[in-house]
């Protein structure tokens, strides 16, 4: 009784993985001829070199294509102009990205006003100037990040 | 001790008396066909002798089935099966039908980890890379450093 049992734990155990495991497989090796209509749409800036991306890149880009239709039509317009750069993003880029924005998230609205101001008037700045920011801050990419 | 009361006692103990004759008299007849039985099975052939012993075996197990049917359909059976405390019919059916139970179970399951699964999706929605690049910043603005120097500079 008490093998039987077992049994049918790792028999439901193994169906589970192997659900999910299809799931992310199929997903994260689509090539773009095989991606629907909606996906193409929204993922088109990146069409002329989706099959050149890695597959977890590509899973986390179709990721980003089913949360779409989920937006606003302005914001959905926003990750159309921000979807290329996006993808050039190195992980850990993006990576400090995501924990940025969610600390952003948990700010006040006037805080948030703020910073979408300073943003602006930093893009002022000249490219030659912002690198030279870059470079001091205290915890400057290394070459091994930016791999 | 009143009249009366010499009255009664003597009826009770004739009472008693009668019937501690009666029971002598039953237990001597019960003796007597004991002794009888005794005496014939002596007598008795091999083929009646093996026909009572099968029989008897039958009702043993028989009895030993019932009971145990009993107690399963009354609480967790010997094999552990939750599904029986459903207790009465639905508890035995299911306690004979065990796959059915492990269906159940295996099913349970599954539709948790789905449920699951939803829960988290719909939690990290808001978290999600579609909604970092719908923000009022752009991702470039969270992940370049420069910014985030001019920032602690200008807040000096």
């Amino acid at each position: 009784m008490v093998r039987y049992n077992g049994r049918l734990k790792c028999i439901v155990l193994a169906l589970v993985l192997l659900f999910s495991g299809l799931s992310f497989a199929e997903d994260a090796n689509v090539s773009w001829a095989q991606l629907n209509d909606a996906q193409r749409k929204v993922l088109n800036p990146l069409a002329s070199e989706w099959d050149t991306l890695r597959p977890w890149q590509r899973e986390k880009m179709l990721d980003i294509a089913r949360d779409y239709s989920k937006m606003t039509p302005s914001k959905q317009a926003l990750v159309q102009n921000r979807l290329t750069n996006w993808s050039r993003m190195t992980p850990y880029e993006r990576e400090n990205a995501r924990k940025k924005h969610q600390q952003f998230q948990a700010l006040s609205p006037a805080k948030k006003e703020e910073l979408r101001r300073k943003w602006l008037e930093y893009q002022k700045y000249s490219e030659a100037q912002q690198q030279k920011l870059r470079a001091e801050s205290p915890d400057t990419y290394t070459d091994a990040d930016l791999e | 001790m009143s009249e009366y009361e010499n009255k009664t006692m003597r009826t009770l103990e004739s009472d008693m008396s009668q019937n501690m004759q009666q029971a002598n008299a039953e237990a001597q007849v019960a003796n007597a066909i004991v002794g009888l039985l005794d005496g014939q099975v002596q007598h008795i052939d091999a083929e009646f002798a093996g026909r009572l012993s099968t029989a008897r075996g039958l009702a043993v197990n028989r009895l030993v089935e019932r009971q145990a049917q009993m107690a399963s359909a009354h609480g967790i059976g010997r094999s552990g099966n939750v599904l029986q405390l459903f207790g009465g019919h639905v508890g035995q059916y299911l306690g004979h039908h065990r796959f059915m139970s492990f269906m159940l179970v295996g099913a349970a399951i599954l539709i948790a980890f789905f449920a699951a699964e939803q829960f988290g999706f719909n939690n990290n929605l808001e978290h999600s890379d579609a909604f970092l690049l719908a923000s009022d910043l752009p991702p470039e603005a969270y992940a370049d450093k420069g910014f985030d120097t001019w920032l602690d500079t200008t807040a000096d």
